[in-house]
């Protein structure tokens, strides 16, 4: 699959997919989109720079690594790194569910504050759904990538 | 309007305490990584935690003179029947309880039982996660949200079956999947069917609904169907013939403390969602539908859909006694004995509820149900330490084949002990904890009047007693094998063991207390009343005509981003802690 025509395609279309995965993360909590869709827009990105550039593509052409190639892929550095992300993404969202009980109010209420006078923004709403909503968007980029870099790599 | 969410009062939190502590449990094992005495460290802790704020329920909600019986907490304070109600009931403590103590044992038991290298993988986080589906079943009053906690439970019970890794763990594992993934659409189908058929799916808005259709403008007619699709979901999970198939080999290929959890709790999820939804949320519903099969008669005439569950799980019930019972009699592993005598167990408890749902006189049907919950806490128990005994004996010998076995009792006379003790509950001598589940499934079967049926249990009672004794004559009893010679026990595990034992004797000598216990969960699950006023799902909507129905209906069922409030507003005034609804409060 690595054509030329790939590569090129790959390298305008990564970036606008990932825009649009943050922009569906960032205003999920009240529009369409959310943590969920956002995590498998970005994990698709990723896809496509798999199959664009191989495998190895991340550590060796972006992260600069040394590739052992007998390695087992389950221990690969990216791969621990992606399983890293999901846990710290349950993590997140758990205790984005915890924090109202502190404030005595129910587990998993959101709430919201509106800021006036924000430069360039003027108006900017931030709810804090959004907390859940990004550690939902990291459990799912990290087990889909996992699941994806292990699965591909055998 | 801005709605004041309610702060949750002291009882309130209390419902959702079991959860937010396995939740926590398992994120932080999943945190603690490749640290395995920390990991250990941290699911002890969480079990103890867990036993407690179940022991708490169980005092303050249902056992104390003062307790309200019931208490309710709205997740994310949005209100019944739009949010999603957690209910934790005399029922639902009861099945809590259960699993407290065998998910306690198993879980101590795990950290003796596995080798290093399966504790480096995520063993401890995925027992949490088992714990937390099997809790959230148990305690949520939302039947969509039943099917999001039967699927976290799944997930992780199909890690576990293929846990191993080995051929015949695939192929188990495979089937396993393969069954559950229909199961669930079945599931999503027929919850999908009540949805469309009665605009709810709040447990208790559903049952003040279905009994009083003409007000809400409902036609109930296809709930019957529906339920039959979600009574055969219940029945796999719980693995009442015809769905047995599944059990034997997901059961030989589970680690022995999860075989133990597997037995002891999520088979309960299965009775549990038959008892709840039959006779807390079905009971009272006006069908206004009859049914009939010509070879059979009728078999529901009218009004409540109980007659068609009762003769459908009767039939399952007794089936399950023969099929479990005669298989158990022929396998060549303790496994294989144990899981086979699981399907006849379950029929054991089947039969009871059965005969709840069939009768019509309300004493017979409390007692009943009593029947059924006392002999599933028997079950869990009995079957849960057994399993686990399978385990120390696999620690030991390396073996559970019957053939490879002989002469344990005069190598480790404690576990031998334990063993014994669980085989004779599983009987039902006196003064186990499994007389008495016995005795009350038999007298609830004579209050019935049913001769057809007390012979069937006999001769199910007959068949345990003739598998139980061929399982220990053969492994604990005569000439010793090279592998009881070498055997060593784990002191841990033995001690797990024992405590199991002991429990099973202490329920049985102090019956009195568990005799209450499962009367109030019996009461719990047959009073439709109660359960509505305790969730209360007028808690927005006023009046009961039926152009609510559409109203905010999506927002409790979005998993990820859906808990904010629906139709936010951004010029309202910012106010921390409220929920702005701007449905289902014009109410003129």
């Amino acid at each position: 699959m690595t054509t030329v025509i790939m590569r090129t395609t790959a390298r305008i279309v990564v970036p606008i997919v990932l825009i649009v995965a943050i922009s569906l993360l960032i205003e999920g909590h009240n529009l369409p989109g959310g943590g969920f869709i956002a995590g498998v827009l970005t994990s698709t990105a990723f896809v496509i720079v798999y199959i664009a550039f191989g495998l190895d593509f991340l550590e060796r052409g972006v992260l600069g690594r040394d590739v052992d190639p007998g390695k087992t892929p389950s221990r690969d550095r990216v791969v621990v790194a992606y399983r890293r992300l999901f846990t710290v993404g349950l993590a997140i969202a758990v205790v984005s569910g915890l924090v109202p009980l502190a404030l005595d109010h129910p587990f998993l209420s959101q709430s919201y504050i509106v800021l006036e006078g924000v430069p360039l923004y003027h108006h900017l709403e931030i709810a804090s759904a959004l907390a859940f909503d990004l550690g939902v968007y990291c459990v799912v980029v990290g087990g889909l990538l996992t699941i994806i870099s292990v699965v591909g790599a055998e | 309007m801005a709605l004041q969410t309610l702060s949750p009062g002291a009882e309130s939190t209390l419902v959702i305490a079991p959860m937010l502590i396995v939740l926590v449990a398992a994120v932080g094992t999943l945190l603690l990584g490749t640290r395995p005495r920390a990991r250990a460290g941290v699911s002890l802790a969480g079990g103890a935690a867990y036993l407690v704020a179940v022991a708490a329920i169980d005092w303050y909600v249902v056992l104390a003179p003062d307790a309200p019986g019931a208490a309710t907490y709205q997740v994310g304070g949005l209100p019944a029947p739009f949010g999603i109600t957690l209910v934790a009931d005399g029922l639902s403590a009861f099945m809590l309880t259960m699993v407290g103590v065998i998910g306690v044992a198993s879980l101590v038991f795990s950290i003796r039982v596995l080798p290093e290298l399966d504790r480096r993988s995520y063993y401890f986080p995925l027992f949490h996660f088992l714990a937390l589906g099997v809790t959230g079943a148990f305690l949520t009053g939302d039947l969509f949200n039943l099917f999001v906690w039967f699927e976290v439970m799944l997930m992780v019970s199909y890690i576990f079956v293929a846990y191993y890794g080995g051929p015949q763990h695939t192929r188990a594992a495979f089937w396993y999947v393969a069954l559950n993934l229909l199961a669930s659409a079945v599931f999503l189908l027929g919850v999908g069917g009540i949805y469309a058929t009665t605009g709810t799916l709040n447990m208790a808005d559903l049952a003040r609904r279905l009994a009083a259709p003409a007000a809400y403008g409902i036609d109930p007619g296809p709930v019957v169907g529906l339920l039959g699709l979600l009574l055969s979901v219940f029945a796999i999970k719980a693995g009442l013939v015809p769905f047995q198939f599944w059990i034997p080999t997901a059961y030989r290929a589970a680690p022995p403390p999860i075989t133990a959890l597997l037995a002891g709790a999520t088979k309960k999820v299965g009775i549990y969602a038959i008892i709840r939804l039959s006779f807390t949320v079905f009971a009272d519903a006006q069908i206004g539908v009859d049914l009939a099969i010509p070879a059979v008669g009728t078999i529901l005439a009218g009004d409540s859909p109980l007659a068609f569950i009762g003769a459908v799980l009767f039939v399952m019930g007794t089936a399950s006694i023969l099929v479990g019972g005669l298989g158990a009699v022929g396998r060549d592993s303790l496994e294989g004995v144990l899981a086979y005598s699981s399907i006849g167990q379950v029929g054991f408890i089947a039969v009871p509820v059965a005969i709840a749902a069939t009768t019509t006189v309300p004493d017979v049907r409390h007692i009943a149900i009593v029947a059924a919950l006392v002999y599933a806490l028997n079950h869990a128990l009995a079957k849960g330490m057994l399993f686990l005994a399978v385990g120390a004996v696999r620690t030991a010998t390396g073996t559970s084949r019957l053939a490879d076995l002989g002469g344990l009792a005069s190598r480790s006379p404690p576990l031998a002990g334990a063993f014994f003790i669980g085989s004779l509950a599983l009987v039902g001598i006196p003064p186990l904890s499994g007389f008495f589940g016995k005795f009350l499934v038999f007298d609830a079967a004579a209050q019935a009047g049913s001769m057809s049926v007390l012979v069937l249990l006999l001769a199910g009672s007959l068949l345990t007693i003739a598998y139980v004794t061929r399982a220990w004559n053969r492994s604990f009893w005569g000439q010793r094998t090279p592998a009881v010679d070498d055997a060593v026990t784990d002191p841990v595990q033995v001690a797990v063991l024992l405590a199991l034992a002991v429990t099973i004797v202490a329920v049985g000598i102090g019956f009195e207390p568990i005799y209450r216990f499962a009367d109030a969960a019996a009461t719990a699950a047959l009073d439709t009343d109660g359960y509505i006023d305790a969730v209360d799902p007028n808690q927005t909507v006023s009046g009961a005509d039926g152009g609510n129905v559409d109203a905010g209906a999506g927002a409790g069922e979005g998993g990820g981003g859906g808990e904010t409030g629906m139709g936010t507003e951004p010029e309202t005034e910012p106010g921390t802690g409220t929920i702005n609804t701007s449905n289902g409060g014009d109410t003129p």
